[in-house]
């Protein structure tokens, strides 16, 4: 094993989702926000029944749909996770093993989460 | 004598809320607004999973006054999050050659805001759209 190997390290993962994350969120984020928060809920510029439990449901079964939910939801998490995580770390706010777990590790219980429910709503 | 003692600038514990760093704490702070509205996803998907009354009581929620205040100060932590992110974006890729110059990093900025606005509108015009013809 020469030293190129031995310094290989996992930050590059992170970063590849907080990046990710990061440009979802840029490009759709505003959007989703507006829809998901202000115009399904209150039925502006879009039929109220979009945002019953039967249309809901159908958009999650579908497997677009469930790509789309797990995408917008995980990524999200790993971005925020990347962000606090290195904001934390500049205040030292707390050793970085439990700044870790607090914030990598919140993104990858989420991400596990939200595929198992995905996965249990069916298809 | 031959002791090193370098000089450590004293830095107050609160250095992140203060000039110039608070807008550094702002950007990064807006990319956990991006996550903060992922959990209120997360949680609507929670109660889809458990089903129609669950959902139910999700949606009275998210249709309150509070949500929507909650949505609307996210919507603009974002928006901070979109401006700095393409402010940033040109500082970590490789140089833009067009005709042989260097393309302004203040012009890749502009043109990927403008093309974030567009994918956003896309997006809301394509639900909007389908939402009529439905």
């Amino acid at each position: 094993m020469n030293d190129a190997t031995k310094k290989r390290s996992i930050a590059p993962v992170f970063w590849l989702l907080f990046g990710a994350g990061g440009m979802l969120s840029a490009l759709f984020g505003p959007a989703l926000i507006l829809l998901t928060g202000v115009m399904l809920p209150r039925g502006w510029g879009v039929p109220e029944r979009f945002g019953d439990y039967a249309h809901v449901l159908g958009f999650a079964r579908n497997p677009i749909g469930k790509l789309v939910i797990l995408a917008v939801i995980a990524l999200f998490f790993w971005h925020g996770a990347e962000r606090l995580f290195l904001t934390l770390k500049d205040m030292r706010a707390g050793p970085l093993p439990l700044l870790r777990l607090a914030t990598y590790g919140v993104a990858a219980v989420v991400s596990l989460v939200t595929l198992t429910l995905l996965l249990e709503i069916g298809f | 004598m031959s002791e090193r003692r370098p000089f450590h600038r004293k830095q107050p514990r609160t250095w992140w809320a203060q000039s110039p760093y608070v807008a550094y704490t702002v950007r990064e702070l807006s990319g956990v607004a991006v996550a903060l509205y992922g959990a209120i996803l997360l949680a609507g998907l929670v109660c889809l999973a458990r089903g129609p009354d669950a959902f139910a009581r999700y949606r009275q929620i998210v249709a309150s006054e509070a949500s929507l205040l909650i949505h609307l100060l996210l919507f603009v932590a974002v928006v901070w999050h979109v401006v700095t992110w393409f402010q940033t974006m040109p500082k970590t890729i490789p140089k833009l050659i067009l005709h042989g110059r260097p393309v302004p990093q203040a012009r890749l900025t502009a043109a990927s805001l403008v093309f974030a606005a567009v994918c956003s509108v896309a997006l809301l015009a394509v639900v909007v759209v389908v939402g009529a013809c439905s």
